[in-house]
């Protein structure tokens, strides 16, 4: 498995979690599965809206836009694009900080916590990982 | 120091292999991502068709179209109206209505400052909603809408969309615990959706207002979205009167339909 496989994975679970609880907010889901913390709270908290879209639902564009990157990272002809693997960084790092936001609005403002942000938050994280990895590795390689 | 690794095709020198990566397991992986995706948007498919027990109550557009402007407490005659748009199983509402409404009620309605509107904003992400709504409707065609509407949210654990699927209930025995309630005609109003009609014309007033979270609050010219603290609250109020002229304050909502002091219900 190489990071862009593992990324197109984790862009997968997003897109799904992205839609699920897009679906929750829309009201298709009925009640949401939430085990130990407050994602009710959370997902019906006027922060759960940006620029009037479901917060939910730009995570799930942002994770069909990664997911579309990495499949096409992972054809012959960008294998080896520093472009697109600087695209994957600049994209997953902005979602580093706009997830970030979120978690400080979950714990300092709402005083309520979403299971289902934070294993959000940690693919986020993970893929930006994942992409400055995937970048500095095709940076050394050009440089050799 | 050591080179870093580098995954087979990737570099662009000569004599770096262009693509090592074996088409075969390429496919393969595709294979993986689209199965996964497969299962996962027809598990979706599921919990977005299946049936929802307790779901049955929405808006209705085949029933008549009643006027209602929610309902009133306070002096018609307050300096400032305050309107709230807000749902029964919603959290942060009912933090409200257990934590500052009684604050509010005491020092601001019960001495004049200002007269108090709730509407109804059901929101399609919760189960059992309309059934609380219509329920605190019965309860207002008996004149005992404020009392119910505390009673729904100090109880809303038991009878959310969590809690059961059988929502109308634990809404008769909530109830049924309100002084003076004629618990026959209640529960015949509940059971039969008699106040639907009113709660549908609250939902339009809510969507006609572009209302987008609840609680959503009106004081005055400025509206405040999610919970407030009674202080916070307070100092939104008196911001909004030393800014109005007196007699000039209503600003929340048509208030063509106000209630005498302390008087409960439209």
């Amino acid at each position: 498995m190489t990071k862009r496989m593992w990324m197109a994975l984790i862009s997968v679970a997003g897109l799904l979690l992205g839609i699920y609880l897009t679906l929750y907010k829309f009201g298709f889901i009925g009640t949401l599965a939430c085990g130990v913390t407050s994602c009710e709270t959370v997902q019906t908290s006027r922060w759960s809206v940006f620029l009037g879209l479901p917060v939910a639902t730009w995570g799930a564009g942002f994770y069909a836009t990664m997911l579309i990157l990495t499949i096409a990272g992972l054809q012959e002809r960008y294998v080896d694009s520093r472009g697109l693997a600087l695209a994957m960084m600049v994209l997953t790092g902005w979602g580093v900080l706009f997830t970030a936001w979120l978690n400080y609005l979950e714990g300092f403002v709402i005083h309520a916590w979403c299971e289902w942000c934070l294993g959000s938050a940690a693919m986020v994280l993970l893929l930006f990982v994942l992409s400055v990895l995937d970048f500095r590795e095709l940076r050394e390689v050009g440089e050799e | 120091m050591a080179k870093r690794r580098v995954e087979p095709g990737r570099g662009r020198k000569p004599g770096v292999v262009k693509s090592a990566k074996k088409p075969a397991a390429n496919r393969a992986f595709f294979v993986i991502i689209a199965v996964i995706a497969i299962v996962g948007i027809a598990a979706l498919t599921y919990l977005s068709t299946r049936p929802k027990a307790g779901t049955t109550i929405g808006f209705d557009p085949s029933l008549p179209k009643v006027e209602s402007q929610g309902y009133v407490m306070g002096s018609p005659n307050a300096k400032l109206e305050v309107t709230e748009f807000g749902d029964y199983e919603c959290p942060q509402c009912g933090r409200f209505a257990t934590l500052t409404e009684s604050d509010v009620r005491q020092r601001l309605v019960n001495t004049g400052e200002i007269r108090y509107r709730y509407i109804d904003f059901p929101l399609d992400m919760h189960r059992n909603t309309w059934n609380a709504s219509i329920a605190a409707a019965c309860a207002d065609k008996q004149g005992k809408f404020w009392e119910m509407h505390d009673a729904i949210f100090a109880s809303q654990d038991q009878w959310d969309g969590e809690a059961t699927d059988n929502p109308n209930k634990v809404l008769k025995q909530v109830a049924a615990r309100i002084p003076g309630i004629n618990t026959d005609s209640f529960n015949v109003c509940l059971d039969t959706k008699q106040t639907q009609p009113k709660v549908q014309a609250h939902y339009q007033l809510s969507m006609a207002r572009k209302i987008a979270a609840t609680p959503t609050f009106f004081i005055g010219t400025q509206k405040f979205e999610g919970f407030l603290p009674y202080d916070e609250f307070k100092r939104h109020v008196e911001e909004e009167l030393a800014k109005t002229a007196p007699g000039a304050g209503n600003v929340g909502g048509d208030s063509t339909k106000s209630a005498p002091l302390k008087k409960p219900g439209t």
